[in-house]
Order: structure tokens, then C-alpha cells, then sequence
């Protein structure tokens, strides 16, 4: 447990705020916190602090920027398919991309 | 980061510590590397900005600054302390628990192609799921000239003696492959089904052959149509046309008919080309004998002139 407290002050957060944060469902620990879920603590109080964004706002920031990385990874996906594709089918998909660019 | 705070914030000297609360939340917003998950640089500006208002945000430390006290340099930020940056582990190849497809969701059933290239069919139904798109299956169809020139439709039976009814584009080609999506294999566990490849062999015709979208055509004409003109029947494609045959043709001739041809994707249709060849009567003519036998003119030309040896 000191454990835990020890490394959230280096991260300047503290117990209770995580709790109220995982409350709030805004953090979803399994066990312990995981280092994403320090991140994501060390985000939303950036949002809160630095940025001056409300509990309103801090959760409308989450829910988008989680539909963002979701959009990231499926975008990333379909990259390394592009990627992964035998060169002919490769161009083949450019063309039709620069096709639907020019129409 | 030697810059000096107050340009870093865009702040002037004298401004108040409202100010400058108020610039670097604008600026917090606007880089924070977390809202900018796929800008490498916005790091760099956050830090910048991040240290230049550890100074001046705190007045004691600002005034410090001020008096020359401390400078800048002094109040270097240390990299972004270790779990690093939310973006770095919500982009990850797991996704974490936060990670969501709201934002492509209703992207998803209208072709199984995104929701497979987007991993979202493993997801469904616990994860366990095998859900896989049928095969194609390959098939030949012969088919005849003018369908492929003109259009039209060809029943296909396949393997399991089922049967299709395969339309034939106008303007299709040897060789062309036509695609039937969903007539192919079913799919595994709701997949969709696979497609039907459809690969076309183009039958010859008689009178007619093809160059892209032209119909090339040879076309009989008896003596007195080529040597005095006249208005014969040409069969095309597109339907049998009058032309005139000039005065004066010859074997070899072309005549261009414009707009015969092949039908093209657009509606428009290729030309069709006829040559003509001189066909003398089947019987020997008697007449056209006395005729040939004291035409002086036509003995004295030579059509193999200029021929070599």
C-alpha cells in the first residue's frame, strides 16, 4: 500500500482522487492500477488542472478521445493490411483511393 | 528551452497572474500530448510551455525571474515521469479497457471487409467467435459474340448444380472476369457469403471481328456497285444500316460507319469499319467476256506495278 501511495506521489496524484475518478467510471482498475491507468489518472488531472475543464467536461474528453484511439487502431490495422498486400493489389487500392479523391 | 516564459506564453511582462493562468490553459489545451495522440512535436511545445509557466504561474517564482534570480534554463522540465503519456498505452496493440469503436460503429455491416480490416468481428459474442467470409468460386462461361458486344444475360449451372443468371455487361471482353458478390460459398458462423467469379470466353462471329471497341467487317460488292456506286444494306452490331458505296470503289476500300460498334459503359458505341471486296458474278459472263475482251483501257493497266520480283 505505501507502496502504491509512493508512486502516486511521484505521479502528484493522490489516493482519494483516483478513487473519486474510478466512481465517476472514468478509470476502470482490475486489481491494482495499471500503467495506463496511471496515465489516464495523470491525463484527466492535467485536464482538470492545467486546462481548467470541469467533470462535465473531463468526461465528454474521455469518451472521445476513447472513441479516438479506437479509430486510431482500426486505422492502423488497415494500414498494416495495405501494407502486408502483394504489390498489384497494393496499387490497386491507391488507385481506387486517388480515384474517390478526384471524384 | 533558454526561450524566455513570457514569449513562451505570449504573455505580456506586466500581465497579471490571471493572465497568465488564462494563456496557459489555452495553450495547456491545445498541446497537451494526450489530445494530440498522433503529434510527436506537440510534446516538445507542451514541455516548453509547461516549464515557462511552472515559472511564471507562481508568483514568488516569477518575481524571482523578474529580479533575475533564476532564468529559464534553470526550470527545465524532466521528461513526462514513468507511466509516460495516457496516448502511449490506449494506442497499444491491446487497447486497454478505455479503447471504444463508438467511432466507427456505424461503419460496421455494411460490408464485412471494414469489419474485418477494423478486428471487430472477433470482439462480438465474447471473443470466442469464428466468423469467416465465404470462398469465391471460379466458374467459365462461354459466351456469344454479339452478347459480349451488345449485352445481355447467360444462365451459368455450377458445381452443386445449382444455377445463375449471369448478366453480361455490354462491351465485355475475352478474358474479362465478372464478379457476383454473394453467389459464391456461404460463409462460416454469419459470415457472408464468397462471390461468384464469372471468366468469359467471347465466341467468333461470321461476318464480324473486333478491335477494342470497333467491329471490323468485310463486306461483298458485285462489279456494277463498285464501279457505279450505289445504296446497299450493311449489317452491323447495332442493326443493319443503308450506306453508300462511292462511285469508283474498289476491293479494299474502307468505309467507316460511326457509331456502330461495340456499346461502351457510357451508352456510346464504337465505330464499325467495312472493307469492301469486289466479287465477280459466280457464272462466267458472256457479255462482261466481250466486254473485258475489247476494253483497251483495261488491258493496258498494270495492277502489279511497282510489285518486285
Amino acid at each position: 500500500m505505501a507502496d502504491t501511495n509512493d508512486r502516486l506521489g511521484r505521479l502528484r496524484l493522490q489516493a482519494t482522487m483516483i478513487e473519486s475518478w474510478v466512481a465517476q467510471g472514468w478509470i476502470a482498475p482490475a486489481q491494482e492500477y495499471s500503467d495506463a491507468d496511471l496515465a489516464r489518472a495523470c491525463l484527466i488531472r492535467d485536464l482538470r488542472e492545467a486546462m481548467g475543464v470541469n467533470d462535465e467536461g473531463v468526461g465528454v474528453a474521455l469518451d472521445l478521445l476513447d472513441q479516438l484511439h479506437g479509430l486510431r487502431r482500426a486505422l492502423r490495422r488497415v494500414g498494416d493490411v495495405m501494407h502486408g498486400l502483394p504489390e498489384p493489389a497494393r496499387q490497386e487500392v491507391l488507385v481506387i483511393l486517388r480515384e474517390l479523391d478526384e471524384a | 528551452m533558454n526561450e524566455d516564459p513570457y514569449d513562451v506564453l505570449g504573455v505580456k511582462r506586466d500581465a497579471s497572474q490571471e493572465d497568465i493562468r488564462k494563456a496557459y490553459r489555452k495553450l495547456a489545451r491545445k498541446l497537451h500530448p494526450d489530445l494530440n495522440p498522433g503529434d510527436k512535436a506537440a510534446e516538445e511545445k507542451f514541455k516548453a510551455v509547461s516549464a515557462a509557466n511552472d515559472i511564471l504561474g507562481d508568483a514568488d517564482k516569477r518575481a524571482r525571474f523578474d529580479k533575475g534570480e533564476i532564468d529559464a534554463s534553470g526550470n527545465e522540465r524532466p521528461p513526462q515521469p514513468p507511466p509516460g503519456w495516457y496516448r502511449d498505452h490506449a494506442g497499444g496493440g491491446g487497447g486497454g479497457p478505455y479503447t471504444s469503436d463508438a467511432g466507427y460503429a456505424d461503419m460496421m455491416d455494411e460490408d464485412d471487409l471494414l469489419g474485418a480490416l477494423f478486428g471487430r468481428g472477433a470482439r462480438r459474442g465474447g471473443g470466442a467467435q469464428f466468423r469467416m467470409q465465404g470462398g469465391d468460386i471460379h466458374a467459365r462461361l462461354a459466351i456469344d459474340f454479339l452478347d459480349a458486344v451488345n449485352g445481355g444475360t447467360k444462365r451459368v449451372t455450377l458445381p452443386d448444380g445449382s444455377t445463375v443468371d449471369v448478366t453480361i455487361p455490354p462491351g465485355t471482353r475475352e478474358g474479362q472476369v465478372l464478379r457476383l458478390r454473394g453467389k459464391g460459398s456461404p460463409g462460416m458462423g454469419g459470415g457472408p457469403a464468397g462471390d461468384l467469379m464469372v471468366e468469359v470466353s467471347v465466341g467468333e462471329h461470321r461476318h464480324y471481328t473486333r478491335r477494342d471497341d470497333d467491329i471490323l467487317l468485310d463486306l461483298p460488292v458485285s462489279l456494277p456497285e463498285a464501279v457505279l456506286g450505289g445504296k446497299i444494306e450493311v449489317p452491323t452490331p447495332a442493326g443493319a444500316v443503308m450506306v453508300t458505296i462511292p462511285k469508283g470503289s474498289n476491293t479494299g476500300t474502307v468505309l467507316r460507319l460511326k457509331g456502330r460498334g461495340v456499346k461502351k459503359r457510357d451508352g456510346s458505341r464504337g465505330d464499325a469499319f467495312v472493307t469492301l471486296r469486289l466479287v465477280l458474278p459466280d457464272k462466267p459472263d458472256a457479255e462482261l467476256e466481250a466486254f473485258a475482251e475489247r476494253w483497251a483501257a483495261g488491258k493496258a493497266q498494270n495492277p502489279r506495278a511497282g510489285m518486285e520480283s
